[in-house]
């Protein structure tokens, strides 16, 4: 038995499976997300809504449940982020139309698409809070002790006033949480591939403890 | 470069009778000159911010209202410029690649 949930695409009312559903809307976020730099995202993001909302009426025929096999399909069809990432080159178009020599402008207008990094406090890796380690990650230090040495310096240096920026900062940025958060932390670019890669990661990591954990265990018996 | 050619071929296809975005996938993948579905929708808008685009609604029999696209007087010059640049590079390219094969 599976819970499911109603939705609405494009229009289109659709009962889907709740692991399909939560499939799909990650799907969606994570378009979002890859979409966002461009005007017209709303618009874009509503076209695909609808252009999956027809995709899933096909597929079903005259089933009643759209289910994890016609989410796959359909995002296999419509394509990941990475999938669009690689077929596009991210460009600013002119809004003039003198084409003339719109394939050399082309060639020129070429810029590298890249998620927005963002400042977040490394729980992981905190001392006090994190915001050291944030700000190194952020900048791209690869020892986070430079950081604290340097704020440590200033604070004797600024007879406290560091101390209150140290805090501000504290109180403004917020906590890397998600994988997601984690990525976008150190600059990385978001796509499915590198979620899940950093999940496995931290999934890996997870089990080697259990495993040091239950040699010592053994040990101990 | 790849893109230019694909914006081409979007705007004859609508250039050639008013369609909404699956007709357009329909015939792009017909002729292999689409990978995923998504590279579309920002073309579109793209097109459509640049003036050469416009859309309107249109009920449909079966599902909801269908988003139909139709040119631009702007729109059908900057096919005619894209096309006038395609054929001379097929031209010069064509050309150059005929003249190695011959020596």
């Amino acid at each position: 038995m599976k819970k499911v949930v109603n939705v609405n695409l494009g229009g289109r009312p659709f009962t889907i499976d709740e692991d399909a559903f939560e499939k799909l809307s990650a799907y969606l976020k994570l378009l979002q997300v890859h979409f966002k730099q461009m005007e017209g995202s709303e618009e874009i993001l509503a076209d695909i809504e609808s252009r999956l909302g027809e995709l899933f009426t096909e597929y079903l025929e005259t089933r009643q449940i759209v289910t994890m096999t016609e989410v796959k399909r359909a995002i296999e069809v419509m394509g990941t982020p990475e999938d669009l990432g690689a077929e596009e080159e991210w460009e600013q178009i002119n809004s003039n139309s003198s084409g003339e020599d719109v394939f050399e402008k082309r060639k020129k207008t070429k810029t590298r698409y890249t998620t927005g990094k963002r400042l977040y406090r490394d729980r992981e890796n905190r001392i006090i809070s994190g915001t050291c380690s944030g700000l190194a990650a952020y900048f791209g230090i690869s020892d986070p002790v430079w950081v604290r040495i340097a704020f440590v310096l200033f604070a004797l240096g600024s007879a406290g006033t560091v101390i209150l920026v140290y805090i501000i900062i504290w109180a403004i940025t917020p906590e890397a949480k998600t994988a997601k958060d984690r990525l976008m932390m150190h600059g990385e670019r978001i796509d499915v591939d590198a979620i899940s890669k950093k999940v496995k990661e931290e999934f890996n990591e997870m089990e080697k403890q259990f495993n040091e954990f239950s040699e010592s265990f053994k040990k101990k018996r | 470069m790849k893109k230019g050619v694909l914006e081409m071929c979007i705007l004859a296809i609508i250039s050639r009778e008013e369609v909404y975005a699956s007709d357009i996938i329909e015939r792009l993948k017909k002729e292999n000159l689409i990978v995923v579905e998504g590279t579309l929708y920002p073309m579109l808008s793209r097109l459509k911010k640049a003036g050469h685009l416009d859309h309107f609604w249109l009920e449909s029999q079966a599902g909801p209202p269908r988003k139909y696209y139709k040119l631009t007087p702007s729109g059908e010059e900057f096919l005619n410029q894209l096309t006038e640049s395609w054929n001379t590079m097929v031209q010069s390219v064509s050309g150059l690649t005929s003249k190695k094969s011959k020596q």
